[in-house]
């Protein structure tokens, strides 16, 4: 009885259930709000000064952190054009592993600016292309603002300097000793070749109780697991690693062994438990103090190694094994051989160790020996021990970033106040269309520092306002000065906050790239979406109160 | 718009008659927003030119954002302290709760407490893991620790409403963090630890100290002796599973007793145990993982016999593989055989015979504890048997002990673990009693590590807020607010222990502050007199460490919840939810 409503256009032609969305109010203006709403989310966690984010992933487990890159991951966004802006912080991750916010909020801002142009009357596109030449200017301009390099990567008072910024967005407070902390642990393993520096060789163990500040370094390895054995130290030891399980090696064919008269019953197990003690002698006399399983340590070797005072390690992780064979030099041994010497690996100590309550293992070796270095995390709940591990991922991918290029940019706002005035000046330059695109870009990178000021409480206005005049009185390394009271400035590069240059580098690159396919978008079409919806024919019950 | 309502409507009144009616009376706007009501009721289209909500993230989402989330999540906060506040100190009392099982546990330990409070609350969560951190890391004042970040929490609160940023409380309170534990560094005391006699007192009184406000508070001198002596015994790694703790329900607390060496409950044994001697001088002892049984010897092997001869041969084999286990061990001189793995009836009346006594599947803790204090090792195979694996002790004999008996170990050369058997009226009670016992042992363990030891009931919080309250108006800003105002956070204790103790909390605080203001910097709550005492003199003393880790726990906590302002709640996936909604239809195009 439905007054029959002519299908017309693109719907007639798909499947029924999928949607699509076109033109500048259905599909460009959406899309700019969605994406204005994700960054609203992040951008208060933007600084030294941002607020923490409480998200429970779908899993039920509780995150409480303000590393961008966690929460978008843990958000589910379902918006596909917001989903192009996640995909630019999934791809900063990955390159840089820092700056994540950097590109959330600059590209939010790029994108909640062009609705401006849209309704002024520009086209999409040439908004689009606007930006993308305001970028190229920007990476033309940026190498100009560098304020610092990295002379020298083994120097730990330089590295301390250099990773405290990235560390102190993420731990304000901490910044100090969590970056001297990395420091030390980053230098002690960095290769010969700098460039080939692992951010995998810097672990971190968590270990309940006690406080952030107890945090610790240790060179070598930390599990949380006990010995099986009964010995648990040793010192000076060689290690066998075996990926296969300690025990006598059964056929992976399955067998049956035949047995035809009552001797071979009573020789039997003897030949078995002869041949294990065999092994195990093997290695004593090898000289091996401990054994590291990758499987399952059979009772009756069990026996045979507390008996030649053999230490017994169970790792459970095929990843764990393959690090400490890094970590001692050891290879992992597939088949019960006793090892050759080059196989072998060696710890200065092995060890149980109890802290806070918890049993560790620990692999130590003497310092500069060890390709691997483990930062002891101590906390008093585990949503802060998670956050510091992140932090701590994030300043050791800082490290890896200066072991390509050791290159500083004034933190805090200078480097984007800076770019926006010069921009600013070059859109001016410019004759077409994209003038206003340009300039609409140089406003947008002052998003940054309104997020810092707004974040600390600050008039957003005010503080840019100020870092104009500074800028445009010749000082570029003046950026807003987070500690002092209400809208001040000073001069960040002489302070000590340097943001990598390669990480504003590639911020700008993807939040324009971002911003660009967003409004380069003028239709939606989404297909139905597998499984389809429930059929809604039964009416929602209302009346049961 | 309206127009085209009313066309819908139109067509709608086909359906229900009365709508014609109000269609002709409302005006036209009206109408449309009735249109709009009634076709969400009917479940018919919706609205054609109603924009479909933008949909950011998976529908079932719930965020909330601000300042209120920071009100709410301190708000949560002080309901969970209010749970758990009342069982601070020694008049404090216990709580009774009831499980999903039906389990019954009575406690006064606050981070059993807040385990079992079951809590979802992902910001009152912290709260419980604090409680839960400072349980591994020195197993005591778990009450105190929680109570006192809902009281930072709280003070905080009133800071947060005026809109002062949370980030600069968070910077006010791990500066606090800083101050207190330099200055509780600053003023413990410590003691020798070459005088072992001296020591011993120090342990002492600290064990005591945490057992006062535990269940056994009446026999805390008879407990705290016992939780230093089994403490004495261990080696310096101190492993806490080196203390087994037995209980047996009936008879009194005062019949507890702590053996100097290993005990275990008499394990399941057969036939022909009876006739066992159950006393031993220096026997020596063999400890194994064998199974002392008539079975198959491989699960994978299998026989084939041609003959009928062969077959008797093999029935003889098999018993003469475990004859020949068993007479190998009695060979090897062992008068008491320990085995993880059952002990069958034959092997039981051989060892009858031979005056041996054995004992099969002991619990794996138990038999590495009689290592620990008899030598000796887990032996899988019986072929070397030898005097430097077998284990002995002075004295090994069964005893009853209320219901039930005991195999005992006494006068072990090695000593490094020691057994205390808890006895009691109410299987709850001697749970509680344990827990108690278990928060004075970790006391003790690590007074013994670290011997710097402040005086406890209130006197240190007291002496801390004094010293916060002085240093706060020497800073200038904002900071000045926030010390000021944990200085009376910090108060919190002691007048927590007033209340439940049901004195004037105000009065006996006015005069702690007035001492403390004099220098009289151990004076704390004297819960016996219903006064204030120099408590340093008084002997409740508590180790530094605790009170060091209950501030960092504290503060870290607050800082955690204030410095959060959003919570995002994914829906729970996988759980039967139905697949979610699409919103709206693109272009309003029927389905």
């Amino acid at each position: 009885m439905a007054l029959p409503i002519p299908r017309t256009g693109l719907a007639t032609m798909l499947k029924d259930g999928a949607r699509h969305f076109h033109g500048l109010e259905e599909a460009v203006y959406r899309n700019i709000n969605a994406c204005k709403e994700l960054s609203v989310v992040t951008r208060s966690a933007y600084g030294p000064n941002g607020m923490n984010k409480m998200v429970i992933n779908h899993l039920e487990k509780l995150f409480v952190t303000k590393d961008t890159g966690t929460v978008i991951k843990e958000l589910e966004v379902e918006h596909p054009a917001a989903k192009m802006m996640v995909m630019a912080t999934q791809m900063m991750e990955q390159e840089v592993g820092d700056g994540t916010n950097f590109v959330m909020v600059l590209s939010g801002a790029l994108i909640s600016n062009a609705e401006e142009l849209l309704k002024m009357g520009l086209s999409p596109s040439e908004v689009a292309e606007g930006y993308e030449l305001a970028c190229e200017k920007a990476l033309t301009i940026l190498p100009d603002l560098v304020c610092h390099t990295l002379s020298d990567l083994r120097s730990k008072e330089e590295v301390v300097r250099a990773l405290r910024t990235s560390l102190a967005s993420k731990q304000y407070g901490h910044e100090d000793f969590l970056a001297s902390l990395l420091a030390d642990a980053c230098i002690s393993i960095l290769p010969e070749d700098p460039r080939s520096f692992n951010v995998d060789n810097v672990r971190v163990a968590k270990i309940l109780g006690s406080g952030v500040l107890a945090t610790t370094v240790m060179n070598g390895m930390v599990f949380k697991r006990v010995v099986e054995g009964t010995i648990d130290r040793a010192t000076d030891a060689k290690i066998a690693v075996y990926s296969c399980p300690f025990d006598s090696t059964a056929t992976e064919t399955k067998g049956t062994v035949l047995l035809k008269t009552a001797s071979e019953l009573k020789t039997f197990s003897k030949g078995e438990e002869d041949l294990i003690e065999r092994q195990v002698n093997a290695l004593s006399e090898l000289g091996v103090k401990v054994v590291v399983s990758g499987g399952k340590v059979g009772e009756m070797a069990l026996h045979f190694l507390n008996q030649y005072k053999i230490m017994v390690v169970r790792l459970l992780s095929k990843f764990d094994l393959r690090r400490l064979c890094r970590a001692v030099g050891a290879t992992a041994l597939p088949k019960m051989v006793p090892p050759s010497q080059e196989e072998m690996g060696h710890c200065d100590v092995v060890e149980v160790q109890e802290i806070g309550g918890t049993n560790v293992i620990l692999f130590t070796q003497k310092a500069g020996d060890s390709r691997i270095a483990t930062i002891v995390v101590r906390g008093s709940t585990d949503n802060i021990m998670d956050d510091i591990e992140r932090t701590v991922d994030d300043g050791i991918n800082t490290f890896k970033c200066l072991t390509k290029d050791g290159r500083f940019v004034p933190g805090a706002g200078a480097t984007e106040i800076e770019l926006a005035r010069q921009l600013a000046s070059y859109g001016e330059t410019c004759p077409g269309m994209e003038q206003y695109a340009i300039k609409k870009f140089a406003e947008s990178l002052e998003a940054l520092p309104r997020a810092l000021a707004e974040n600390s409480g600050v008039k957003a206005m005010e503080v840019v306002s100020k870092l104009y005049t500074s800028h445009q009185a010749g000082d570029q390394n003046s950026g807003f000065d987070i500690e002092g009271e209400g809208a001040a400035v000073k001069d960040v590069a002489a302070a000590g906050i340097w943001d990598l240059y390669l990480a504003k580098m590639w911020g700008l690159k993807l939040a324009t790239n971002a911003a660009a396919t967003v409004l380069r978008v003028d239709q939606i079409i989404m297909a139905k979406a597998a499984g389809g919806p429930k059929p809604q024919d039964n009416p929602v019950v209302r009346d049961d109160e | 718009r309206p127009l085209f309502c009313a066309s819908v409507l139109d067509h709608v009144t086909l359906h229900v008659a009365q709508l014609a009616e109000i269609k002709q009376q409302t005006t036209s706007s009206e109408l449309s927003a009735f249109c709009c009501l009634f076709v969400r009721c009917c479940k018919t289209k919706r609205p054609l030119v109603m924009q479909a909500p933008i949909i950011l993230l998976k529908e079932g989402t719930d965020t909330s954002q601000g300042k209120p989330q920071i009100i709410s999540n301190i708000n949560a906060c002080e309901v969970v302290v209010d749970a758990v506040s009342s069982t601070l100190g020694p008049r404090g009392l216990d709580k009774l709760i009831v499980d999903g099982h039906g389990k019954t546990t009575i406690s006064n330990d606050g981070a059993t407490i807040m385990k079992l409070l079951d809590i979802v609350h992902p910001a009152a969560k912290t709260l419980v893991d604090i409680s839960l951190s400072q349980d591994a890391e020195v197993g005591d004042g778990t009450t105190s620790v929680v109570l006192l970040a809902g009281e930072i929490l709280k003070c905080c609160k009133t800071f947060v409403e005026d809109n002062v940023h949370p980030q600069i409380l968070v910077r006010g309170l791990r500066k606090v963090a800083l101050l207190s534990i330099a200055r509780i560094k600053e003023i413990a005391v410590h003691v020798k630890r070459e005088d072992v006699k001296e020591m011993d007192d120090l342990l002492k009184k600290c064990a005591a100290t945490a057992l006062s406000s535990k269940v056994i508070a009446r026999q805390k001198d008879f407990f705290s002796q016992m939780v230093v002596d089994a403490v004495r015994h261990l080696d310096e790694l101190l492993p806490l599973n080196m203390i087994g703790i037995k209980k047996v329900k009936g008879g009194s607390l005062e019949e507890s007793r702590l053996i100097d060496g290993v005990g275990f409950k008499k394990t399941f044994s057969y036939a022909g145990f009876e006739m066992q001697r159950k006393k031993y001088t220096q026997p020596k002892i063999a400890l194994l993982n064998i199974e002392l049984e008539l079975k198959a010897e491989k699960e994978n092997a299998e026989l084939r016999i041609d003959n009928v001869e062969e077959y008797q041969k093999v029935v003889d084999a098999e018993w003469a593989i475990l004859y020949d286990k068993l007479e190998k061990i009695v060979d090897s001189g062992a008068k008491v055989v320990l085995s993880k793995l059952p002990i069958g009836d034959v092997a039981t009346q051989y060892f009858a015979d031979r005056d041996v006594f054995c004992a099969g599947r002991v619990p794996d803790d138990d038999l590495r504890r009689t290592i620990q204090a008899c030598g000796g090792a887990i032996q899988t195979s019986v072929s070397s048997l030898s005097d430097t694996v077998l284990g002995t002790c002075q004295l090994f004999q069964e005893e009853q002990i209320g219901g039930d008996r005991f195999n005992i170990f006494t006068g072990c050369p090695e000593a490094k673990t020691c057994t205390i058997i808890l006895r009691g009226g109410a299987e709850q009670f001697i749970e509680e009693t344990e827990r108690s016992l278990h928060d004075a042992i970790m006391i003790v363990r690590r007074t013994i590590k670290n011997d710097a030891i402040v005086a406890g009931g209130g006197a240190i919080e007291m002496e801390l807020s004094k010293y916060l309250r002085d240093y706060s108006k020497t800073v200038a800003g904002k900071e000045q607010l926030i010390i000021a105002a944990v200085a009376e956070a910090m108060e919190v204790i002691p007048r927590q222990l007033c209340d439940n103790a049901g004195f004037d909390s105000m009065n006996i605080l006015n005069r702690l502050r007035q001492k403390h203001a004099e220098g009289g910097k151990w004076f704390g709550v004297d819960i016996m007199n219903e006064d204030v005492a120099d408590n340093f003199d008084a002997c409740v003393w508590e180790p530094a460490m605790v009170k060091i880790n209950a501030i960092t726990g504290a503060t870290e906590a607050a800082a955690l919840i204030l410095s959060v302002d959003e919570t995002i709640k994914n829906p729970k996936s996988g759980a039967n939810d139905p697949p979610p909604a699409l919103p709206g239809r693109g272009r309003g195009r029927p389905m």
